[in-house]
């Protein structure tokens, strides 16, 4: 070695202990001081998201036949879109205005759209604890059931193959009365609700013109969540429900809801094309379980009884019109029966989930493969009358921070004129990645 | 001399007197670590076996034994989140899904080592049963049995410092006898209004091999809520009640 390495290694020599000890396995301190949350009058944060989805058509499915009639026929589809949402707070005494807004921008081969929505938006006051008082724009959430809710009368339909996602609220008035004790019966909760319908608001909710009331009535019972809900006969059909849900054991929740619509209306076809509107008491229910096990398996499990949908026989009839309808038009050049078609699968035909009966099952693995954040799990969708199903692996990943990576597979598999086999896909891969501010 | 001899033996039941047993041991316990009625705010920091780290930030409010909110500050993924313990019940709310859903004791809401017991931890004394006592030369060591099959851990053994009627190490067993984690308290810290505890906890698990979690309070302090704060519907309007 020569004379000018050594005296460089030791004048270096202390830089290179300190070095060393700094990534010594040494006792970490750590230090918290809270101040940095005090409440502040104004608060914003939210989401930006990226998401593409690569989708493979199925061209011989009735709602991709009616989706593209006269339109060049494809085999697949790809679709980019980013969204932002934006979540935001001002307080002013005892009052609170609180907002979200959803904006997206989507491009595929076929289109291009963008959309800017109020998701929420309202003026709370807290006169107290146990009193809330609001209006504006508001998503309530009724039920216990994580795919369907049969007792969510007063919001926008939940998609079952993303129960999580945020959703549109609609314009009320509600409030929250709160009175809790000891005993039996621990915690009593009323949430009455006004909802106006009118040409320019909530005019997707039903007729315009009326002002609908609701209410939930909510319960802590012997450990026992039970809510009570009813809505009032106005823009639609007067309904009532009831749920449930209660730990067995501390790893193993059961739910379950039931509702019941009064004169509830509904077009049914034959194959021929005659449309007769049925009306009966229509009533719905949901059963579901949530179970834990000691490796962090959760297994939830839901069987759905849809009241309002059609039973096996009644959708083949509507298929049976699908094929009839482009029959006639590829023989005889006549469009005739395709505007009463279109007209239908838009409707309550086409609704996501317009069956009589499902199950839902789900398995989701923590910290799988020992990857702590990472979470793989697989949904299955299947209507129980034509066994026809949708299988959903799904990896999503939250180790980075304030990021959520998530990639799926949809596969839909079913005969012809079945629920999943009439579907305008057959394939969807959908990849999203998430960063929250 | 009546008197003598009573005063005598006065002297030697003194301390059999002034002993505690292990049941009040454990009510010391409770109450040095917190007042019964209390706010504070916790960081929870998740360290993995390659030193990343996660953190969390939570504002948590308790009243009397078996009530407890703890609303999620931080980081933004988690921003409003809300965890309602009543008893052996416990709900989570996430706002986008709106509505709070039953969870269990040996879940974790951040994924940590720490699971919801933890996280959501009500009296000790609520929980648990003294089973014995040893005196050792600086520590009582108590062994705690659930009362019921809804307690995470079936069994406990506490180190408590003799002078402070503090806990510092916990050793959690599940019913099979399995150490599932070890709780080290450490930091004692003074943090006003007669409140002196520990400021930190470290656990490590032999499930979790590798992992570290890490608790550390501030602006601990006695407060009064309404018992409406501890319901379902109050959920997503507990930040609402931070200073």
């Amino acid at each position: 070695m020569s004379l000018s390495r050594v005296s460089w290694a030791r004048r270096c020599a202390p830089l290179l202990l300190l070095a060393a000890a700094s990534h010594a396995p040494a006792a970490e301190e750590y230090s918290f001081d809270a101040a940095e949350f005090d409440k502040k009058p104004f608060e914003l944060g939210g989401y930006l998201q990226f998401k593409q989805e690569a989708f493979t058509l199925n061209r011989s499915g009735a709602f991709y036949r009616l989706g593209t009639a006269g339109q060049t026929q494809r085999e697949g589809l790809d679709r980019s879109s980013g969204t932002v949402e934006l979540i935001g707070k001002l307080r002013q005494g005892i009052g609170t205005f609180d907002f979200r807004t959803h904006s997206d921008v989507q491009r595929d081969q076929l289109a291009h759209d963008s959309n800017n929505l109020l998701y929420e938006g309202a003026y709370s006051i807290r006169p107290d604890p146990g009193v809330t008082i609001e209006a504006g724009k508001r998503t309530l959430r009724w039920g216990k059931g994580y795919a369907w809710n049969p007792i969510g009368f007063v919001e926008r339909a939940k998609d079952p193959n993303d129960p999580e996602l945020s959703r549109e609220g609609l314009v009320m008035a509600n409030g929250d009365f709160i009175y809790n004790r000891e005993g039996p019966l621990q915690t009593v909760a009323f949430t009455p609700v006004l909802l106006p319908v009118g040409k320019d608001v909530n005019s997707d909710f039903g007729a315009a013109g009326h002002l609908n009331p609701a209410a939930k009535l909510y319960l802590l019972y012997r450990d026992t969540d039970i809510d009570f809900a009813w809505q009032g006969r106005g823009s639609r059909p007067g309904r009532f429900g009831v749920d449930f849900s209660r730990n067995l054991s501390s790893n193993f929740e059961v739910h379950g809801e039931w509702a019941r619509i009064r004169r509830f209306s509904r077009p049914v076809t034959d194959g021929a094309g005659r449309v007769a509107t049925e009306v009966y008491n229509a009533t719905s229910y949901l059963l579901g379980l949530r179970y834990l096990t000691e490796k962090d398996t959760t297994y939830i499990a839901e069987y759905y009884r849809n009241g309002t949908g059609y039973s096996e026989p009644e959708a083949r009839q509507f298929y049976q019109l699908v094929d009839t309808a482009f029959a006639q038009l590829q023989q005889t050049g006549s469009s005739a029966l395709l505007p009463k078609v279109l007209a239908l699968s838009q409707g309550s035909y086409g609704r996501p989930n317009a069956g009589k009966d499902y199950l839902y099952l789900r398995a989701q693995q923590k910290d799988a493969l020992g990857i702590v954040y990472f979470q793989p799990s697989i949904t299955a969708m299947m209507n129980l009358q034509d066994r026809s199903y949708q299988l959903t692996p799904e990896l999503l990943y939250t180790g980075v921070k304030n990021t959520e990576l998530r990639l799926r597979l949809l596969m839909l598999q079913g005969t012809g004129q079945s629920d999943f086999g009439e579907k305008q896909n057959s394939r969807k891969l959908e990849l999203h990645a998430r960063y929250y501010f | 001399m009546k008197k003598i001899i009573f005063v005598v033996l006065c002297l030697i039941a003194l301390p059999v007197v002034a002993a505690l047993d292990g049941t009040q041991i454990l009510q010391k316990v409770d109450r040095n670590l917190e007042p019964e009625s209390y706010e504070t705010y916790r960081k929870l920091i998740d360290i993995q076996p390659d030193g990343s780290k996660k953190e969390y930030v939570l504002y948590t409010l308790k009243k009397g034994r078996d009530k407890l909110v703890a609303l999620f500050m931080s980081p933004a993924s988690d921003k409003g989140r809300a965890t309602l313990r009543i008893g052996d019940n416990m709900w989570l709310y996430i706002p986008d899904v709106g509505r709070p859903l039953r969870i269990t004791s040996l879940q974790s809401v951040t994924g940590s080592v720490f699971n919801n017991a933890d996280i959501l931890r009500v009296d000790y004394s609520a929980e648990y049963n003294v089973e014995s006592v040893e005196e050792q030369k600086d520590a009582h060591l108590l062994s705690l049995k659930a009362k019921t099959g809804e307690v995470a851990y079936d069994k406990l053994k506490m180190w408590v410092d003799k002078q402070m009627l503090l806990p510092v190490t916990i050793e959690a067993f599940a019913a099979s006898g399995l150490l599932i984690k070890t709780l080290r308290f450490k930091d004692v810290k003074d943090f006003g209004g007669g409140i002196k505890r520990p400021a930190t906890l470290e656990t490590d698990s032999p499930l979790y091999k590798g992992y570290k979690s890490v608790m550390l309070w501030s602006a601990l302090k006695k407060s009064t809520f309404a018992d409406e704060v501890f319901t379902l519907n109050y959920l997503p309007r507990v930040q609402e009640l931070r200073k």
